[in-house]
């Protein structure tokens, strides 16, 4: 009872903090999809419009455009936690107080995150309800919305842990920016924000199903596309990454905290 | 309350050489240096203490205190606090420490202390009435009742510190660990700091152990000083024994208005230092000299000004760090 007590008002602190500058945070969260999103777009519209009714692999111009939509709403939902930065907290020794507090660390950032996920899923409902009026938000079914919600939701889980290996290796790195920006580029390519999964090279195809990356992006939104997935080893896959990646952080937690020196205290 | 035993701190760095070619090198072939931060310290606080711990920088006091509050782990030896290895950072132990940074804040920056403490009240489990009562109690006696709504940000250094002192003593902590805890305060911010403390030691009788370079916290808090050089503990003992370290004669200072006669024969017997143009003195007195010899000086000399030393601790530690022998014999 007392721990959620701690968890709920760790979560209302991080949404005090995250909306202390406003401004700042709504394009900071909003801005750089909607930017990824424009430039896929006048990509796209510029490959298509070579030639009159194009389909490449069964995706014809609007079904592209709208997997690039749904694209922009998981990338809001299930990667939009990109600000964690543990390892500027390790190195410059900032984790001590939180080594203080009896309330773990990874309690702290792991209820920070889960209070970022809330406001993010009520800005994205509204971005979502911007480009409805707009009339562009692709049709879809009211289960389809929820299926792909509460699919984006768990992904986000991983993506956090992802989020979170690359900040733990700061224990050993001297600098995790330049990891994390390659982690963030092969995720984005291999995911299927750019170019849908199908046309990739069959081999690379059957070879990505081994790794979680088609699960973060390309998954979830044909799950918003209403397209079959098979939702068992969806959620299965992503079950076991998570897991895995779970048990590598607290392994890289215990192992790292040794070597913590807490730099100027 | 607090007892170390033989606790080591070893920190190992790889040598970096200059230049391309050394960068070259040392990326497939590099050179260890360990360095021990702390050696072999041993330590006994007895509940209700406050300590001074003392040292020049890099002396190993912040390496120490980390290792006290469980913030990193020995390399070897014991500690123990009450009755926990801090190292293992249950959160029993951590509910009965608590430590304020001088140089870093552990208020959260964005948002009001208000908002800092209701959090930390929940880290604590402090009961609403228990809380409600130390905040006003302490917001009282700071003088901050004002500021607790105002953003961390934009609060001056001093009032950020009284703030801090607060969040950290909200749930009653049996140690309080502060590490400079004054330091880049102006001298009026830096006496609130202290009178508090002394305050709420007298009140709450919780053992405080305290890092300072400046002399003046040392000698209105600290009963009782350790002072470390190189990792290795080179006093622990009193603050007045401390003090007498270099002799238990107090210095006394005269200046005159005019260059005096270094030859005159009143001079002869005493133990006495004249400044380069000869118009002031130093000498060095037994405290039951004092009375006459002033006397004497203030009769026969054209005194402008006379004092004693305000802090001989001052100079000790001065002394010391110039030259670390003079412990050898204590």
């Amino acid at each position: 009872m007392n721990n959620l007590q701690k968890w709920v008002q760790t979560i209302k602190i991080s949404w005090k903090r995250y909306t202390a500058y406003r401004l700042n945070f709504f394009l900071q969260i909003i801005g750089p999809s909607l930017i990824f999103f424009f430039i896929k777009y006048n990509l796209w519209s510029s490959i298509y419009s070579g030639e009159e009714g194009l389909v490449i692999k069964g995706y014809d111009f609007n079904q592209m455009i709208t997997y690039h939509i749904w694209s922009f709403v998981v990338a809001q939902i299930a990667q939009g936690h990109t600000a964690l930065n543990l390892s500027i907290d390790i190195r410059m020794g900032r984790i001590s107080s939180y080594l203080i507090y009896p309330f773990n660390f990874w309690e702290f950032h792991t209820a920070s995150f889960l209070g970022f996920q809330i406001l993010q899923l009520g800005i994205t409902c509204l971005s979502m309800t911007v480009f409805s009026l707009l009339g562009i938000l692709p049709d879809f079914t009211l289960s389809g919305m929820l299926y792909g919600i509460s699919a984006c939701l768990y992904v986000s889980l991983f993506w956090y842990a992802l989020q979170y290996f690359t900040g733990m290796l700061a224990f050993w790195l001297e600098e995790t920016w330049i990891l994390r920006v390659i982690l963030q580029v092969i995720t984005v390519f291999l995911s299927g924000a750019v170019i849908p999964l199908e046309l990739f090279p069959e081999a690379v195809r059957s070879v990505l199903e081994y790794t979680p990356f088609p699960y973060l992006t390309y998954y979830p939104i044909k799950i918003f596309m209403g397209a079959p997935v098979d939702m068992l080893n969806f959620y299965g896959v992503i079950t076991i990454w998570l897991a895995i990646f779970t048990a590598i952080n607290s392994y890289l937690w215990k192992r790292g905290i040794r070597l913590y020196t807490a730099a100027g205290m | 309350m607090i007892i170390t035993k033989d606790l080591t701190k070893k920190f190992v760095s790889y040598k970096k050489e200059e230049g391309m070619k050394g960068a070259f090198n040392s990326f497939f072939k590099r050179e260890a240096v360990e360095k021990f931060a702390v050696d072999h310290f041993d330590l006994n606080i007895e509940q209700g203490e406050i300590i001074g711990l003392l040292g020049p920088n890099g002396a190993g006091k912040t390496t120490l205190m980390k290792m006290l509050t469980g913030i990193i782990v020995p390399s070897s030896g014991t500690v123990e606090i009450a009755g926990h290895s801090p190292w293992k950072r249950e959160k029993d132990f951590r509910k009965k420490i608590a430590l304020v940074m001088g140089q870093k804040s552990q208020l959260w920056w964005d948002i009001p202390s208000i908002d800092s403490f209701k959090l930390l009240q929940k880290y604590y489990e402090i009961p609403d009435a228990r809380y409600n009562e130390k905040i006003n109690m302490m917001g009282e006696l700071l003088n901050v009742k004002d500021l607790f709504h105002v953003h961390v940000r934009k609060l001056s250094l001093g009032e950020r510190m009284k703030l801090e002192l607060m969040a950290s003593l909200l749930h009653d902590p049996q140690v309080l660990f502060l590490d400079e805890p004054t330091i880049g305060l102006d001298l009026v911010a830096q006496e609130n700091i202290r009178q508090f403390l002394k305050d709420y030691h007298a009140q709450h009788n919780t053992t405080i152990v305290l890092t300072s370079h400046y002399m003046a916290d040392v000698q209105a808090l600290c009963p009782h000083l350790v002072l470390i050089s190189g990792g290795k503990k080179s006093y622990d003992g009193s603050l007045e024994k401390f003090e007498n370290i270099l002799g238990h004669k107090k210095s006394v200072y005269f200046t005159f208005n005019q260059c005096i006669d270094k030859t005159d024969d009143f001079w002869k017997t005493q133990d006495v230092l004249f400044s380069e143009n000869c118009d002031e003195v130093e000498l060095k007195l037994d405290d039951h000299e004092i009375r006459e010899v002033s006397a004497a000086i203030l009769n026969k000399f054209p005194v402008v000004d006379f004092h004693t030393e305000k802090m001989p601790i001052e100079k000790v530690m001065k002394k010391i760090m110039e030259n670390p022998e003079i412990l050898s014999g204590v």
